[in-house]
């Protein structure tokens, strides 16, 4: 039923990563650890899949001494999420 | 949360409250406005008091403006280190104010450079202006000037705080700059003194008051954030 929709985005996790994203320039790895309440390791696995899939870029900086990781969505996640969400309403007839 | 498979209405759903908690975490601290409604505020009333009632109080009252960029580089600092998230309007809006600033600055550049330059102009053309006393009939070399540059700067404050505003859609902002606008074309029929008056009430109602009621809010949500 939902093999069209794309297996990266269709998990909620990384789903919700993606829905934080794509109305923000870039966001902190603490923030979108906050608004998901999910935990780092669990986090940090699935912003790396997004990454792999070149969903979304992760920079690795340091911050007052402090490391900081900022991921940004690229433009293939803005089409992929599009498409995304165009198939989720075909579903529901939308 | 969790790697789990999801419905479409889940997911349509999940989408809508991730967005939601995106936009509601966007805060303003109202740092920057209050202080630069304060600034402006006291230069422009000071200068006004000045002029009205005939007392110096023996520096340039705008140069408390220059200072001003001391703290504001500070904020800046601080906000930007505090920051998690940087949303495209937020970029926008900073390269908006950055230009606004690089602008003032220009234009009181403008006002410093232009009048030497037209009567140095003059002078390479053989002219001199002179201005005649109608009752006295005494002849003094007229110095040349910018007429209303206050007016000029009024105009320059409306423009990013109104930006700002209906991005924002911010009323207090959107109401402090038409007001702003208001008190431009009042200056156009008034002398600099009242000018400066206008500048100072202007600030209040751009940037202090708006800056207030943002600070106001930005406590309210951080305290709520903290329960």
């Amino acid at each position: 039923m939902f093999k069209d929709l794309d297996p990266i985005l269709h998990s909620q996790l990384r789903l919700a990563i993606m829905s934080l994203l794509i109305g923000v320039k870039e966001a902190d790895f603490s923030y979108l650890k906050e608004k998901t309440g999910a935990t780092a390791g669990n986090l940090s696995v699935q912003v790396q899949k997004l990454k792999e899939a070149g969903y979304i870029e992760v920079v690795k900086q340091f911050k007052d001494n402090y490391p900081q990781t900022l991921c940004k969505i690229t433009d293939t996640g803005i089409s992929r999420f599009e498409q995304y969400v165009a198939d989720l309403k075909a579903y529901l007839g939308q | 949360m969790s790697e789990q498979q999801l419905s479409q209405q889940e997911s349509l759903q999940l989408i809508t409250e991730m967005i939601q908690k995106a936009k509601k975490s966007i805060h303003e601290t109202g740092t920057s406005s209050i202080l630069w409604g304060s600034a402006i505020a006291v230069c422009g009333l000071v200068n006004f008091a000045e002029r009205q009632w005939q007392f110096s109080i023996g520096f340039d009252v705008w140069l408390l403006a220059m200072i001003a960029i001391i703290p504001q580089v500070w904020i800046s600092v601080r906000e930007s280190r505090e920051r998690k998230v940087r949303t495209h309007t937020q970029v926008v809006l900073n390269n908006v104010w950055i230009v606004y600033g690089l602008s003032i600055f220009a234009l009181v550049f403008y006002f410093n450079i232009v009048p030497g330059v037209t009567e140095r102009l003059l002078a390479e053309s053989g002219s001199q202006v002179f201005a005649r006393n109608t009752t006295t009939g005494i002849e003094t070399p007229f110095r040349s000037f910018i007429a209303s540059s206050g007016s000029l700067l009024l105009l320059l404050y409306a423009i990013p705080t109104l930006i700002t505003g209906l991005t924002h859609r911010f009323k207090p902002m959107i109401i402090g700059a038409v007001l702003c606008y208001g008190f431009f074309i009042a200056s156009l029929f008034t002398d600099t003194r009242l000018d400066m008056l206008f500048n100072g009430l202007a600030a209040i109602c751009n940037w202090l008051i708006p800056g207030l009621i943002l600070r106001s809010l930005y406590l309210k949500e951080k305290a709520g954030r903290n329960v």
